[in-house]
């Protein structure tokens, strides 16, 4: 007996070694972690269950029947994160280069498989070369295999992908599919089609790096939601990510003690909004504000920076936030800001968690290149979000809110539970300049009297009592106790039941 | 006395003297620009009347318009405060003829010391030592060069009309006289709409120590001590105490004297400051010349006397007889006063504009800490203003413990969303010659060459770094630990073993929680801290070992930010597993910003003045920018040759937008 137990402490050990320590030494010499250290140090210390370290791959060609490491270069298994159930699964760039193969997609899959079953969500840490191209055909079902249950899990558990190494290929996909990827600068890359056969096909020289490098992927495609500086931060960060989140699409979002009274006032909000209806103004200063603890977990906030979206918790729950950004392009919407806010909606109403939108925008970016990019179908996606969504919404409008944009921002016509306005909301179908030079243009060679109709419009309509005698605003709140009218609007919708018809599913303008 | 008066200022001194008036039962008017509308002055007076646009002179320089506002609310007089219209005689003189108090001097009186060359002569006359130097006007750029070489180099370039530093220049040959002159006419003209200038001996290793004097319009005039203000940068006052620790009885009577029979010379009446330079090795001090208003160091005066001085200058003006006499004046005590200024130190002290999106001045106590302020949390720091938005002022009863108390008070000073001076200010506080009171004009400029960085500076004892950042940390580890849906009976409970990493060094630390805060242990001592600290809050206050402790924190990712005695540092607090995973990770270089000449603040550029291919050397001029009303030329750092300019003329520029690339 003695000896059996030996001898699994003995194949333990060496499954633990992956690809052996010259590998190791090699991938610290990269900056990077091996799959177990990244891990342990993601999980909470000594909760980690691995399962599958003695699978092998079944390959016989081209003389992998000899070349074999047990666990298949990647390490799966489940444990907690604060206590919390996770399902994981870490490819070990040190075996085969972390290759994707049939038996590796198995490993993964049985994760999947479970975490179904259980409600936990799924973490994937992804650092492979790709398909294990001597197995040909039998890696590429594997992927696809993935990709099957990636998409049965997508708002059933939540899905994280954090890239720390080489994606390239059809692996991108996985990852693609999950609710949110993360990268690490430097050492991590996300491509379709490599440097390599760009310059062959476009001619174009280009980095790994320039071509899908985290700064790429989190400033220029929106790929990514957020880039770290190396591994450790990473996943240390995606441990206090992971708080946000529920387990599952039948759970509340987490609650999580709180000292920070909902009935802080802040009376510097006051005079957030400038006097000057042109004049910018930083709306992360008012999450920060709201926020339990001046918390506020921005996602992709180097994209789309005319929107801001992420976590914060009000009263110790998690609740996504989705706020017009006046200092960059005005507020505006367009392609890339209406894609960015219409997938975090929706992430939000899958997983039960309520969203506060904040609202200053003075319209959709006119020009050719929204045109002709789609801004009509992009845009939708966003109204088609905020339409659909069934968890408690609160918004509140400060300033500009224009024309379609604002139905599209979680106007009362879309279903939104509790509407405010700031007393300098002003609620039209354009600015004031405009709409007299339309409603006007008779007067239009004449200035003073257009400056009178000016000021009439704006009299009448740059303020939130027109839309408030609709009822389409609920109060129009002071600024300073914004914190303590959300959370008691959140509080009274904690038990908000609220069904769409039944249906296959919906047909979201993609 | 008077029922209502209006205060001709903004800021913090209109703060200040709404303060006093209130105390004494009067009524405030306070004027106010299109940029004040929501200035803290504005909100503190009974009344306030707009007087105009954004620039002050379209505003707090328009004597009309000042006048139409006293009508306009009955105010019976007016304080100017410091600045603006405090010294134009010509204001002074309207007043009177509309029948309306200036409280200050009478205009005769001010004219003759508004003028520094009249003054000087003045001085002289009354038997006042003064500085050798040339006292009539002077044409042009060549007869400077010719006055200058005669009087022998060095030699200040000074604006008649000038003052607060403005249209001041310093030349050490007659290049730099030539341009000096040039610069300083046009910047008096800019300023003060006077463009004449003289010139004098400059004295090196000079101190810049202030006589207050107070007089009634019955004759009597009192000096009421000194003000130590050789703590300049650029010529502006950056931290002033009362007493001097230069001067000794002797000299302090005698440049008391002297002051009080110059006041005498013009019947003053009012506060007055005489300003001398006093020579660092011989106690030989000369008169620079007479300030005509309340100076903005006033309060570190009335901490050491007892005396509001505003409060004097209204009994004064309602032509109150002096109360007291010389000989009832006593001084009590140390005071010391730390000018709170929006600029960013990094960048060579440039002003700092923008919203003030947490500002939160350190609690006032009674006799021992004064914020005199005038901006409050959620305010606006335009760029049409001084920079200067707080005064901190502490007492003690002696120098060390006046020291103690700025130390402590410049600690809980929180100000975010524009740079402040607060670490610049918490250096100076232990910079060893500041300590000794052996300093002159010159230290900030022989210690501080190249700006101030409070990540260069090492802390006194970093431990207390350690063990304040460990605490922090393993309370949000327990704050963690309350999450639900946890697995039961899997729970998560955070351990105590830690690694502190400060500046790459490994500090392994245990962090125990107890009642009230968290007992760490390193380096075999136990360290109790302990601290009411909620989350998210800036101000970590409580004690360390039971002494007060109070430093200011922020979470910036995965570490905190700790600021404490004008030191920052950034700390990771790691379990020793992660610290050893940490240490694998690779050191990153940030990205080379040399090769870029960036735009230190945001502001207009005015001029650049260099072309592609040029090559510069080092300290020649590349760009002005224009913000606050202030031409800030732009030198070259080291020699190097331009390659591109990526701005234009006319350009608004943004903080850090590069203006020039560098081969």
């Amino acid at each position: 007996m003695h000896d059996i137990i030996q001898q699994l402490e003995e194949k333990r050990g060496q499954a633990r070694l992956g690809g052996g320590t010259k590998r190791i030494g090699a991938q610290h010499a990269k900056g990077k972690l091996t799959a177990r250290e990244r891990i342990e140090l993601l999980l909470d210390p000594g909760s980690f269950e691995e399962w599958d370290m003695f699978v092998e791959h079944r390959c016989t060609d081209f003389g992998m029947a000899d070349n074999k490491t047990p666990g298949d270069g990647v390490v799966t298994g489940y444990g907690t994160i604060n206590g919390r159930m996770v399902f994981i699964f870490s490819q070990d760039f040190t075996v085969f280069g972390g290759a994707l193969s049939e038996a590796h997609a198995e490993k993964i899959c049985k994760v999947m498989d479970h975490a179904m079953k259980v409600g936990a969500p799924v973490i994937g840490l992804n650092d492979s070369g790709g398909a294990r191209i001597q197995e040909g055909v039998a890696s590429l079902g594997g992927y696809a295999d993935v990709f099957q249950r990636n998409v049965m899990a997508s708002g059933v558990v939540p899905q994280i992908s954090m890239i720390m190494g080489p994606c390239a290929g059809g692996a991108v996909y996985s990852p693609a599919m999950t609710d949110f990827i993360f990268m690490v600068k430097d050492t991590s890359y996300m491509f379709v089609t490599g440097p390599e056969v760009v310059k062959t096909v476009t001619h174009e020289e280009i980095t790994a790096e320039e071509l899908g490098g985290a700064v790429t992927h989190n400033t220029k495609s929106g790929v990514a939601d957020l880039a770290f500086e190396n591994d450790v931060e990473a996943l240390l960060m995606l441990r206090r990510f992971f708080n946000y989140l529920p387990l599952n699409n039948r759970e509340k979002p987490p609650l999580r003690h709180t000292e920070d009274p909902a009935e802080r006032l802040d009376l510097s909000l006051d005079t957030l909004v400038p006097n000057n209806p042109n004049k910018p103004y930083d709306m992360k200063e008012l999450i920060v504000k709201i926020a339990d603890d001046g918390d506020f977990f921005e996602l992709q906030p180097d994209y789309a920076k005319n929107i801001l979206i992420g976590f914060v918790r009000m009263e110790g729950q998690t609740v996504g936030i989705v706020a017009n950004q006046p200092l960059v392009l005005a507020g505006c919407l367009d392609i890339k800001s209406s894609s960015k806010a219409a997938r975090f909606v929706r992430f939000c109403d899958a997983f039960n968690i309520p969203i506060i939108t904040l609202v200053d925008v003075p319209g959709f970016m006119p020009g050719t290149a929204q045109e002709y990019g789609g801004i009509i179908k992009h845009g939708a996606k966003l109204l088609y979000a905020f339409a659909e969504c069934t968890v408690p919404k609160v918004t509140l409008i400060t300033r500009k809110a224009y024309g379609g944009a604002y139905d599209v921002m979680s106007s009362k016509h879309l279903r939104g539970d509790v509407n405010f306005a700031w007393p300098s909301a002003e609620i039209a179908v354009m600015g004031p300049k405009g709409a007299v030079e339309i409603i006007f243009r008779e007067e239009k060679n004449d200035p003073a009297k257009l400056a009178g109709r000016e000021a009439e419009y704006k009299a009448k309509f740059a303020n939130p009592f027109v839309a408030g005698s609709r009822g389409f605003i609920d109060d129009v709140i002071q600024p300073h106790e914004t914190r303590k009218r959300i959370c008691r609007s959140l509080a009274m919708l904690k038990r908000k039941k609220l069904e769409n018809p039944w249906r296959k599913h919906g047909n979201i303008p993609l | 006395m008077f029922k209502k008066i209006l205060i001709a200022n903004r800021g913090e001194i209109a703060c200040r003297v709404i303060k006093t008036a209130r105390k004494m039962g009067i009524a405030t008017v306070a004027v106010y620009s299109d940029a004040d509308l929501d200035a803290r002055h504005v909100e503190l007076a009974d009344e306030a009347v707009c007087i105009g646009p954004a620039p002050s002179k379209e505003s707090y320089l328009r004597i009309d318009k000042i006048l139409a506002a006293c009508k306009q609310t009955g105010a019976e007089a007016v304080h100017p405060g410091y600045g603006f219209l405090s010294e134009n005689s010509e204001f002074c003189a309207q007043l009177e003829a509309a029948g309306i108090v200036f409280i200050g001097p009478r205009p005769h009186a001010m004219q003759a010391m508004g003028d520094k060359i009249a003054s000087k002569k003045l001085a002289m006359a009354a038997k006042v030592s003064t500085i050798p130097g040339y006292t009539d006007v002077i044409k042009n750029a060549d007869e400077a060069v010719r006055i200058a070489a005669g009087i022998g180099y060095p030699v200040m370039i000074k604006a008649s009309a000038g003052g607060g530093g403005k249209g001041l220049r310093v030349a050490f040959s007659d290049k730099e006289t030539h341009e000096g002159f040039q610069s300083c006419t046009n910047e008096a003209r800019n300023s003060f709409g006077d463009d004449r200038v003289f010139i004098e001996k400059y004295i090196e290793e000079p101190r810049h120590i202030e006589i207050q004097v107070l007089g009634d319009s019955h004759g009597n005039v009192v000096y009421l001590g000194e003000r130590e203000c050789s703590l300049q940068r650029r010529h502006q006052k950056v931290i002033e105490e009362a007493p001097s620790p230069f001067l000794d009885a002797k000299t302090r009577k005698a440049m008391g004297e002297q002051a009080v029979a110059l006041a005498k010379a013009v019947q003053y009446q009012s506060a007055g400051t005489v300003e001398f330079v006093v020579g660092g090795k011989d106690k030989n001090f000369y008169f620079l010349e007479m300030n005509t208003r309340l100076q903005v160091e006033h309060p570190v005066t009335e901490y050491i006397t007892g005396l509001d001085l505003v409060e004097q200058m209204l009994r004064v003006a309602a032509g109150e007889k002096l109360s007291f006499t010389q000989d009832d004046i006593q001084l009590n005590g140390w005071a010391m006063e730390c000018r709170i200024n929006a600029e960013d130190p990094l960048r060579n002290f440039l002003p700092s504009i923008g919203r003030l999106i947490k500002y939160q001045p350190p609690e006032e106590t009674s006799g021992h800490v004064r914020v005199d302020t005038g901006v409050y949390e959620g305010g606006e720091i335009s760029m049409y203003y001084d920079p200067m938005i707080a005064k901190l002022i502490v007492h003690g009863a002696s120098r060390e413990q006046a020291i103690a108390r700025m130390r402590d008070a410049l600690n809980q000073f929180v100000i975010r969303g524009v740079s402040s001076n607060i670490a610049f200010q918490a250096a100076l506080m232990q910079n060893p010659r500041f300590i000794s009171g052996n300093f002159n004009t010159g230290l900030i400029a022989e210690e501080y060459p190249q700006g101030f960085d409070s990540a260069d500076l090492a802390h006194d004892d970093p431990t207390m770094l350690i063990a304040v950042g460990a605490a922090i940390h393993r309370r949000y580890l327990e704050r963690n630990a309350t999450i639900d849906g946890q697995l039961p009976g899997h729970e998560y409970r955070p351990g105590n073993d830690f690694v502190v990493l400060l500046d790459d060094v490994q500090h392994p630390v245990v962090a125990v929680p107890v009642a009230g805060g968290v007992d760490v242990t390193y380096a075999g001592d136990t360290y109790q801290v302990r601290s009411p600290w909620q989350f998210g809050q800036s101000l970590y206050q409580g004690t360390l070992n039971g002494e007060p402790i109070c430093m200011q924190v922020e979470r910036v990712g995965l570490k905190y930010r700790l600021f404490h005695w004008g030191t920052q540092a950034d700390l990771l607090v790691l379990t020793a597993h992660a610290a050893a995973l940490q240490a694998l990770m690779p050191h990153k270089v940030p990205p080379d910003l040399s090769r870029f000449l960036l735009s230190p603040m945001p502001g207009l550029l005015t001029d650049i003045a260099v072309a592609p291919g040029q090559e510069v050397k080092a300290g020649e001029k590349l760009a002005v920018i224009e913000a606050m009303k202030m031409e800030n030329v732009l030198k070259a750092d080291h020699d190097c040759v331009v390659a591109k300019l990526l701005a234009k003329p006319g350009e608004s520029l943004a903080v850090d937008q590069a203006i020039i690339e560098f081969r």
